[in-house]
């Protein structure tokens, strides 16, 4: 139905140039999307095309937010877990984020004995 | 990582899948759950001066987070369909859901993302198709629904994006009742 050249044009300054016109493969989002619920039986063509600039944006978006953690805090010039972590509890709209980071991290915290930051992640 | 077990193919859509998803996280294939990480990665990059690095495990935390994001944005579009009783979630369901859900920073370029797609697939669709006569045509329609959809879908947003910009964000449990 939908050919991956008809609109590589469009988009071919705006993504990547390896991966073909959309940054993320679509398949793999329409498997995501279906695993998100029962009730996720029919997708359209456009949603996962809709998705792979989404989570375009939304790398991008965590990924600066976790960047200004990195820079303030430890003078580091590379971006730890603990920063993403730290930007996704610092950010109302990553609250969803919350209980699946804090609790991988709070468990490596604890095997490092390190609960440093601890009270600043349970705030919310 | 304790995840109950649930029965195999239980509550799986995806006929013809091998992996019956949802059996014990540790068992069902790290493709089926995430964005490759190569992309994933690039795309971090992208957004870090060039001096910036990027720590292995950070990079697989905003991986899971990008997967949660879909599934979180997902949910929401999908319950609008069952409300209006449709059956396919469709690219205006999801801006929607992004901007209900306190994305709606994503939406305005989201939205010309998909004009720019729609268009393109207009595009090609009638000259390639149709003679003189039905391609323009096509052409017509093609553009007007477009632009249908282009503002029935900003009114929408916007009115979302006012009603609900505030004390929207308490949806935590949406993994933990699957």
């Amino acid at each position: 139905m939908r050919q991956a050249g008809t609109f590589s044009g469009i988009l071919s300054g705006g993504i990547s140039g390896r991966t073909g016109p959309h940054s993320l493969p679509l398949a793999r989002i329409k498997k995501i999307m279906k695993r998100s619920g029962e009730d996720v039986k029919m997708i359209s063509g456009e949603a996962p095309i809709v998705f792979s600039k989404a989570c375009e944006l939304f790398i991008e978006d965590l990924t600066m937010r976790s960047w200004s953690v990195t820079l303030k805090g430890k003078r580091r010039r590379t971006l730890h877990k603990d920063d993403v972590v730290e930007a996704i509890t610092a950010t109302d709209i990553f609250d969803f984020l919350v209980d699946m980071v804090v609790a991988d991290s709070t468990a490596s915290w604890s095997e490092e004995g390190g609960g440093a930051n601890e009270g600043m992640i349970m705030k919310t | 990582m304790a995840e109950v077990p649930a029965s195999p193919g239980g509550g799986s859509h995806e006929s013809g899948e091998q992996s019956p998803r949802g059996s014990s996280s540790s068992n069902v294939r790290e493709q089926d759950r995430y964005l490759p990480i190569a992309n994933i990665s690039r795309i971090m990059k992208k957004a870090l001066p060039a001096n910036g690095k990027i720590a292995k495990d950070a990079k697989e935390t905003v991986q899971e987070c990008v997967s949660e994001f879909i599934s979180f944005i997902t949910s929401e579009a999908s319950e609008k369909c069952q409300r209006e009783k449709r059956k396919t979630i469709n690219g205006d369901d999801l801006l929607w859901a992004m901007a209900t859900l306190g994305f709606e920073d994503y939406v305005e370029p989201l939205r010309i993302y998909l004009n720019k797609f729609r268009e393109m697939e207009g595009d090609s669709k009638g000259p390639a198709k149709a003679g003189d006569g039905s391609a323009k045509k096509d052409g017509v329609q093609t553009a007007s629904e477009n632009q249908i959809g282009y503002q029935g879908s900003f009114t929408q947003g916007m009115g979302y994006t006012q009603a609900q910009t505030q004390g929207q964000h308490v949806m935590l449990p949406m993994h933990g009742t699957e």
